[in-house]
């Protein structure tokens, strides 16, 4: 057993020393960090007061605050909703179709689709922040361009993130996260080589019956990582709600992860906020590990 | 506990006495303190304490209105004259006052903060139990100029009968209105409310005179509002209404009847007097001053300190058309104002340059610094000579500011506070956005209070 343990790591010894500086690098930014929430998540670690200066461990104290808390089970349906409006709905399907319509486009050789590719990508090479700030400028009740728009046709302006605030933070999130799968999607449809629909097209197939036949299983090992990791980062993503909305009107806009910033970073509660953060990280592990186990079996 | 209460009990009691005390010395010209005020660049700051300081001094304040530098230089130029051995880094951060302080405790969290920094008064109690800060007994027993501040501002920088922070000016709040948006609505330009409900009358006559681009009102709401939903709105209102944040016990007050009344009145006041917009805007307060400052919002209750942005923008359009009172009640009583240490110097407990930090603190609080940042940031002065500051005593509106503290009420010094407001911005924007009506969001504010403190420490009325 220990000759065979031995004879198996010599073979592997150059896949070990390949592997080790990207292991290193996510223990040190990944795993650590990780463990260390869930430490303090047993914790009543706090930047302020009393329990800054001396932290105890408090068992499941943390944990059974957040299960009993009201607003958590709001928090966790807004990520739900969240997550469909802007990840599946918007982001994946929207970027699937504007791969299709870019390729279709780019195969024919028509112009203007560089200019969609460009005007697309652009969205997703700001930064976070300068989106957010966009968006702001769009959705601002006195100033925005959208209310600007209004008064232009004599229409009343309207209070884009008070009456419809998460339809807001969906849209805004779409249209920064949607040239990523456009990018995925539009790389795998060029794989695709054109003979395949030229026969199919000889054979009388329909573009629909040609997408479902042929086009769809080609993208699905594909489709299948990238609906995963869309999923998964904007379960995490906060940044753009923070400054779009901060969570409000009341809690409206709320998610898990901008949930878990307040509690640590504004009410200064460490431990909370780690706690939140371990119940989103345990989330994200029970989709990836069930959306894989589905994909394989798919697969 | 009792011993806490018997704590907040007496600084109350000094704050009522000894504000008064202030304000009479503060007004007269004939009270001026023991000698001539010292100046920055001349005044040895090596004090009683003495010893020559050396090495760095790490300064971090922040500051976005930009009136401090000029003077935070000015005090670390004489702590280098008076000790060439001495150096003065400055860190100036012009972030808001929020994201200053988050900064900062992480800093202080990971052992790595200045030696000396600047923020609310208010802060004092939770960052004294978790150590990060230096008690300053030993400094101002040494410190002559300590005899300036009076009792009430003493008893607002101290907390378990230690002193933590120097402050430079004090906190007070005015009721702002438009005197040319209300003479628009029919209102009189000297225009006073009768009671609570007068602000909400008033509001709904500007509304109905239907001004182009003018706000009735503006109420703080919401945790956008940040701490300023506590104190520029929800504690005032309570206080209004008859009710207290805490029991004779120290229990914090959930619902109440005067906390209904305060969640009824925000249902009023945001159906369609005050906008929306505050409970999703980033420091919503940002347009909120910039709009009464231009005439475009009409009713605003905010700190004393926001006049000065206006006064130094246009003075004179300023004292023409802002006019200022005091918070009325419900039944027409006593008007009176929130008052509070405003923002304080605090050495760090961890500091390598305690004795430099400390030289640094009495540079920036000389009577002159004192008396000249407060004209310019105004706040009614923390010491007693600065008053006698000729730019200082040349506003009237800075002699109305510190008569006002007169009829100032204190949040208490408890650490609990920050929780507090916590519950209070939920409960705000409940209502405000229209998911809970008073009665429910009244109740639902007691189960947050318990949630955040513990309920032994929460209690209803």
């Amino acid at each position: 057993m220990a000759v065979a343990t031995r004879g198996r790591l010599g073979r592997n010894r150059l896949y070990l020393a390949g592997l080790s500086p990207a292991a290193f690098l996510l223990a040190l930014f990944f795993v650590g960090p990780a463990l260390w929430a869930v430490g303090s998540s047993f914790t009543n670690r706090a930047l302020v007061g009393l329990d800054a200066a001396n932290p105890r461990f408090v068992g499941l104290d943390n944990y059974t605050r957040l299960f009993s808390d009201p607003d958590f089970g709001r928090v966790i349906l807004n990520s739900v909703i969240f997550v469909i409006g802007s990840a599946i709905i918007g982001q994946f399907v929207l970027g699937l179709l504007l791969a299709l319509l870019l390729d279709y486009a780019q195969r024919r050789g028509f112009l203007a689709s560089n200019l969609v590719y460009g005007a697309v990508l652009l969205a997703w090479v700001n930064p976070t922040i300068i989106a957010g700030f966009l968006w702001v400028a769009m959705f601002d009740f006195y100033n925005g361009s959208l209310n600007t728009g209004l008064g232009v046709v004599g229409a009343p302006p309207i209070n884009w993130l008070g009456q419809g605030p998460m339809l807001a933070v969906i849209i805004a999130n779409t249209w920064r996260g949607t040239a990523f799968t456009m990018l995925i999607f539009l790389g795998a449809l060029r794989t695709i080589p054109s003979d395949i629909y030229e026969a199919a097209r000889v054979d009388g197939a329909s573009a629909f019956r040609r997408f479902w036949d042929h086009t769809l299983p080609i993208l699905r090992p594909i489709a299948a990582l990238t609906l995963l990791s869309v999923t998964m980062a904007t379960f995490g993503t906060f940044i753009l709600i923070q400054t779009l909305t901060n969570g409000g009107p009341a809690f409206q806009t709320e998610v898990i992860a901008l949930y878990a910033f307040h509690e640590a970073f504004q009410n200064h509660a460490v431990g909370y906020g780690s706690t939140i953060s371990v119940v989103m990280l345990a989330l994200n592990l029970a989709f990836a590990v069930v959306f894989l186990r589905w994909s394989r079996a798919r697969a | 506990m009792d011993e806490v209460v018997r704590q907040m009990m007496s600084r109350r009691r000094f704050l009522q006495v000894a504000v008064a005390s202030s304000v009479v010395v503060a007004c007269s010209p004939s009270s001026i303190g023991s000698g001539a005020p010292t100046t920055g660049a001349s005044a040895p700051p090596g004090g009683a304490s003495g010893g020559a300081v050396t090495g760095t001094i790490n300064v971090s304040y922040p500051d976005e209105a930009g009136l401090k530098p000029k003077y935070v230089e000015q005090a670390a130029a004489a702590i280098k004259t008076a000790f060439p051995g001495a150096d003065v880094k400055i860190d100036l951060q012009k972030v808001g006052d929020d994201d200053y302080y988050t900064k900062l405790l992480l800093a202080l969290d990971s052992g790595t903060g200045p030696d000396v920094f600047h923020v609310g008064g208010s802060s004092i109690g939770e960052l004294a139990d978790a150590s990060y800060i230096e008690p300053l007994d030993s400094y101002v027993s040494q410190w002559a100029d300590w005899s300036q501040y009076p009792d009430s501002v003493r008893s607002g920088v101290t907390y378990k009968k230690s002193v933590w922070a120097i402050p430079y000016g004090l906190d007070m709040r005015w009721l702002y209105y438009r005197k040319d948006d209300l003479q628009k609505a029919g209102l009189a330009a000297d225009w006073q409310p009768a009671n609570v409900q007068g602000i909400l009358d008033a509001a709904t006559a500007v509304k109905n005179a239907n001004e182009a681009n003018v706000l009735p009102y503006a109420l703080y709401a919401g945790p956008a509002g940040s701490s300023g939903t506590a104190d520029h709105a929800f504690v005032p209102l309570l206080w209004a209404y008859g009710g207290e944040l805490q029991d004779s016990g120290g229990k914090w007050i959930g619902d109440s009847p005067a906390t209904k009344k305060v969640m009824a009145y925000y249902a009023k006041a945001y159906d369609g007097l005050s906008p929306k917009e505050i409970l999703t805007s980033t420091k919503p307060w940002t347009a909120m001053r910039e709009k009464l400052g231009n005439g475009q919002l009409a009713l605003l209750f905010e700190g004393g300190w926001v006049y000065g942005g206006w006064a130094s923008a246009n003075k004179a359009a300023t004292e023409q058309n802002v006019g200022y009172v005091l918070h009325p009640t419900e039944s027409g009583g006593p008007s009176f104002t929130i008052g509070g240490p405003g923002t304080c110097w605090y050495i760090s407990s961890k500091s390598a340059n305690k004795q430099g930090a400390w030289e640094f603190i009495k540079a920036m609080n000389t009577a002159e610094i004192v008396g000249k940042l407060n004209a310019e940031d105004p706040h009614p002065v923390a010491r007693k000579d600065a008053a006698d500051v000729a730019e200082y005593k040349a506003s009237k509106y800075n002699l109305d500011a510190t008569a006002a503290l007169e009829k100032a009420k204190f949040v208490p010094p408890d650490p609990g506070y920050s929780k507090v407001i916590e519950a209070i911005q939920k409960a705000t924007a409940r209502v405000a956005a229209g998911e809970l009506g008073p009665d429910d969001a009244a109740k639902r504010y007691t189960d947050d209070l318990t949630q955040a403190l513990g309920a032994d420490k929460v209690t209803s009325q």
